[in-house]
């Protein structure tokens, strides 16, 4: 990669009080005594990056997990002076963190806006009492509220809430509630996900022994198009397929991916894009750990001793990625110029037959500049995926 | 060896009865193979039929056993096939022999398809020793089941051996029956060749391996020999005996068993049942009961994966060397594209087929629901004849439909005699007869269109009786019956490889039962699909498959794009397993669903 390409930054905080049921991210519970061996990992991990590419400018910085507001402000802080001592970060980047609303309180709000931090993703999920007991959430719906409007009182200006839908026994109605009381709430961003079947969740079990009924995908694609109508009168513009932002709160962290642009992940299970290669780290905490205590002298960009895997992308896969990730973003989709520019061929000429017979059906619109997903077009996005892959 | 010396027999047994496991006794103890090479059940020699637990191909083996009389006997063993859909190839292998060993399960007592043979046996004379084995069972009782072995057949129980081939306990009064009740050969072997072709097989470098019972004269390697049927002729490449193994000899006399590789290429010109004599000074008339085995069942078999159609006809091909009975035919179908139309002798004989093309193979294969032959009378007064519904002539164009009617008889405890019959009647079946086989056993006799049985009725058969009956079947006439082809559309189009076949009054229910499993099978599609069952240009039946509204991966970030692109990726190579009619992918399932449709309201 040039160096002067700016790269966005992940940090997996692999940590959380309890799972919640629907779960298959890389997290643990009852964990809290590796914090900080892991946060001590992390900034050597972000040390070991930078030094091997020295002078990379970096323009957002995203704490993901789990439950990134586990972490104490200093943790946080350790962090963040391992991103600034080793990547040139920009002046007005993008710095977001994850957060179960019960841990927003006015004191460690304060302390988040201090370290810089000026994006929260809150993850509110719903508003009904019976799917967040169903979800196992440890909040409940007067949580998100305070936590919001404390976030506004510490100067917050820039929030995610994110809801979930096509959940089992949930109805239309309740949808619309759970809708209702997060576009109360004004945040400036809006991520809405179906709820997904992993394998190795509870939710999954229940449902594959019938204890659950399974989510009812016309139900789904119903709600779906009611968030739509909502949101789009509440003056949100939808610029992904699960997402909606207020102008110009698109979030930059995010867009780095869908435009499929360089990015560094660091922490337990974190995955990363940088110099054509895509890699990922050892899931286990501990042996993570244990492996940033090596020695890291021959490491190359962007591999450390805690990578666990990784391959260089060719450029079929490249191509077949960077549609999938461009036609997720609705509003851009693919840029036809910038795709020719890219991989040195036409777009219509790679895939032209599928494009025009998904064109055909309404799936897909098609004009001189960009190949755009419909708004049928975005619930059905894998059927476009799996013929272009 | 002296046709004095020499004995003949078979063993008759139901599957599962111990026929296998007596046969391996019965090597050991005449020394024919040594405990060392003792492999369960030898005679069998396909992993298939191990599996199974039945008999495909017959071989015969040739033992030497020294009787208690203090002579040496040539004893041959021919095996015979298990399995109804080969009675034909039965009755050859029954008439090679003078004798036939019944083998009874001391638990189960006697079934149907052993007693169709017996029959068989009977019609040709042969000697029966009945056995009852697995006496060392707990559930075993012999005497009852000699009782009832006598009841049926007439032989005294105190003549009958109970016996357990697996302990080894009885096994030497077996060949010694076979010694003194088995007649010897009687034939002139003086007069001119005959030989009776029961069973052979393809060897690459030998030509077609014919095995024969000599009848009349000697065989040998000099003169050039004739096959009475198809008139081929052929100089032997090699003579010899199965001990168990190939073993050459100089010559074979009258009343031996051995084969004569033939050189020939095909099993075609040497089938089942014709007679070998010399080219010169051959005998004048063959021996009785030649007949071409024809095919009951059709069905089209299509690759699933287009590009493998060259080596399914070579497959086939090579099953054909073996199988003179397998009949096929390039058959194009606007659903399945390109693929065969083929015939078996039974529903076993093509399940047999299939798998042996996708295990031997490694084929992929898609078979479509199984069809019989219908007879159709033209207005115009012509006479043709059809394997698939989809060849159907023009309605206006038919006087009459006739279809092949078969009578079945079924061995069930009485208490299923309810339920069978109420099978029986759904399925168009006419009852004949019912009579007792002993106190709570009887036996049903029906006549029933083919059509009818091959479709799920045995499974229904075993379901109802949970596993108790045992049924059997021969082909009967044809009649004409009030026949429809019933069309299946998808979209709007036909798919002929769903047409079928039905009687007027079962049209509408099976239309329905059809068209709702279709739905189930059929994924939705980025349209709503209606899939309707219509005769002529008539619709009887009809369900709508939705739209998909849904297929969404609602959370894609940086993560594991690639693993997910992955996903994808191996999700359209499963879609690849669909095939397209018209614009609907339709999985390979739906080409099976008539046979599962099931009974149940």
């Amino acid at each position: 990669m040039s160096a002067c390409e700016a790269i966005s930054i992940y940090i997996h905080i692999p940590f959380c009080t309890t799972k919640c049921t629907y779960c298959a991210f890389n997290t643990y519970t009852n964990q809290e005594s590796l914090i900080q061996p892991f946060t001590e990992a992390v900034a050597r991990e972000l040390r070991i990056v930078g030094s091997s590419a020295p002078g990379t400018p970096a323009h957002t910085v995203f704490f993901g997990g789990g439950t990134p507001s586990l972490l104490t402000p200093r943790q946080l802080d350790a962090i963040l002076q391992a991103v600034t001592d080793s990547f040139v970060l920009a002046a007005g980047a993008e710095i977001s963190l994850e957060a179960n609303p019960n841990d927003l309180d006015r004191d460690y709000l304060a302390a988040l806006r201090s370290l810089g931090i000026n994006r929260l993703s809150i993850g509110m999920q719903s508003a009904v009492p019976s799917e967040l007991a169903l979800f196992a959430r440890r909040h409940d719906n007067d949580a998100v509220v305070r936590a919001v409007s404390a976030a506004r009182a510490a100067g917050f200006d820039n929030i995610n809430l994110d809801l979930i839908y096509g959940v089992p026994h949930q109805t239309l109605d309740n949808w619309a509630t759970s809708l209702n009381q997060m576009l109360a709430l004004q945040p400036e961003h809006v991520s809405l996900y179906a709820l997904g079947l992993e394998d190795g969740t509870p939710m999954k079990r229940w449902v594959e022994r019938g204890q659950l009924p399974a989510p009812d995908d016309d139900l789904s694609a119903d709600m779906y198009e009611l968030a739509t109508e909502r949101l789009t009168a509440a003056g949100y513009e939808q610029y992904e397929i699960s997402n909606w932002s207020k102008p110009g709160r698109a979030c930059r962290h995010n867009l780095q991916y869908w435009y499929n642009l360089p990015y560094i992940g660091v922490g337990p299970g974190a995955h990363g894009f940088a110099g054509g290669i895509r890699y990922s780290t050892i899931l286990n905490p501990q042996r993570y750990i244990r492996a940033l205590q090596n020695d890291a002298a021959d490491c190359p960009f962007p591999l450390t001793p805690a990578v666990a895997e990784w391959t260089a992308l060719d450029q079929r896969g490249e191509i077949a990625e960077t549609l999938i990730m461009s036609l997720r973003l609705t509003r851009q989709g693919v840029e036809r110029a910038a795709f020719a520019r890219r991989f040195g061929v036409d777009l219509l000429d790679v895939h032209g037959e599928t494009i025009e017979r998904f064109a055909r059906f309404g799936l897909l619109s098609v004009d001189d500049e960009r190949v755009r997903l419909t708004e049928r077009g975005r619930l059905l996005s894998n059927v476009i995926f799996r013929e272009l892959v | 060896m002296k046709p004095t010396h020499i004995r003949n027999f078979c063993i008759i047994a139901h599957i599962d009865h111990g026929k296998s496991t007596l046969a391996d006794r019965l090597l050991q103890l005449t020394h024919t193979i040594s405990d060392r090479e003792m492999q369960e059940q030898v005679l069998d020699s396909m992993d298939l039929e191990r599996e199974r637990g039945v008999t495909i191909k017959a071989s015969p083996v040739r033992m030497k056993y020294l009787a208690s009389d203090g002579e040496e006997y040539i004893i041959n063993l021919i095996d015979t096939p298990g399995h109804v859909d080969f009675g034909y190839e039965v009755s050859r292998a029954l008439q090679a022999c003078e004798g036939a060993v019944l083998v009874v399960d001391a638990s189960q007592g006697i079934e149907a398809q052993t007693l169709a043979n017996v029959y068989l046996a009977l019609e040709q004379d042969l000697e029966l020793i009945p056995v009852v084995n697995k006496i060392d069972l707990p559930a075993a009782r012999p005497d009852d089941v000699a009782q009832e072995v006598e009841d049926l057949l007439g032989i005294d129980a105190a003549d009958i051996l109970q016996i357990s081939a697996k302990q080894g306990i009885g096994v030497q009064d077996v060949l010694e029956a076979v010694v003194t009740r088995v007649p010897p050969p009687e034939g002139d072997s003086d007069a001119p060749l005959r030989a009776l072709v029961f069973d052979s097989h393809y060897d690459v470098y030998k030509g077609v391996i014919a095995y024969i019972r000599v009848v009349d004269g000697e065989i040998n390697k000099q003169s050039t020999l004739r096959l009475m049927a198809t008139g081929a002729t052929f100089e032997p490449v090699e003579l010899g005996v199965f001990s168990p193994n190939m073993t050459p000899i100089d010559v074979l006399r009258a009343g031996e068993v051995g084969y004569v590789a033939t050189g020939l290429k095909t099993v075609r010109e040497c089938r089942v049942g014709d007679t070998i004599t010399t080219a010169v000074n051959g005998a004048e008339t063959s021996l009785p009961g030649y007949e071409h085995a024809k095919p009951v069942v059709f069905a089209g078999f299509y690759p699933t994966n287009n590009d493998d159609y060259p080596e399914l006809r070579d497959a086939l091909e090579k099953l054909q060397l073996n199988d003179a009975s397998l009949v096929y035919e390039p058959e194009t179908s606007q659903a399945l594209n390109f693929g065969f139309r083929v015939g078996f002798l039974g529903l076993f004989h093509m399940d047999i087929i299939q798998e042996r093309l996708e295990r031997e193979f490694d084929l992929d294969i898609l078979a479509t629901a199984p069809s019989v032959e219908y007879e159709v009378v033209l207005r115009s007064g012509e006479v043709i004849r059809i394997d698939s519904p989809a060849l159907l002539p023009d309605e206006s164009t038919i006087a009459e439909i006739r279809e092949p009617w078969v009578k079945i008889q079924i061995f069930t405890p009485e208490e299923f005699i309810g339920p069978i019959m109420e099978l029986v009647t759904k399925k168009r079946g006419e009852y004949e007869t019912m009579e007792y086989l002993d106190k709570s056993r009887v036996v049903l006799k029906y006549s029933l269109p083919l059509a009818e049985l091959i479709v799920d009725f045995y499974d229904r058969l075993k379901s109802i009786t949970k596993g108790y009956a045992s049924l059997d079947y021969q082909m009967d006439t044809y009649r004409a019956g009030d026949l429809v082809k019933l069309d299946i559309l998808v979209n709007g189009e036909p798919v002929d490889a769903l047409a079928m076949m039905v009687h007027r009054n079962d049209a509408y229910s099976k239309g329905q039962k059809l068209v709702s499993k279709l739905k189930e099978l059929i994924p939705r599609q980025l349209f709503a699909v209606p899939i309707q069952a219509a005769i002529g240009k008539r619709v009887i039946a009809r369900a709508d498959v939705k739209a998909l509204r849904k297929d969404v991966l609602a959370k894609c970030y940086g993560g594991d794009i690639t693993r997910k692109r992955k996903l994808l990726e191996k999700q359209k190579k499963g879609k690849k397993r669909m095939k397209m009619i018209g614009s609907v992918e339709v999985p390979q399932e739906a080409f099976m669903a008539l046979l599962s449709l099931g009974d149940e309201e």
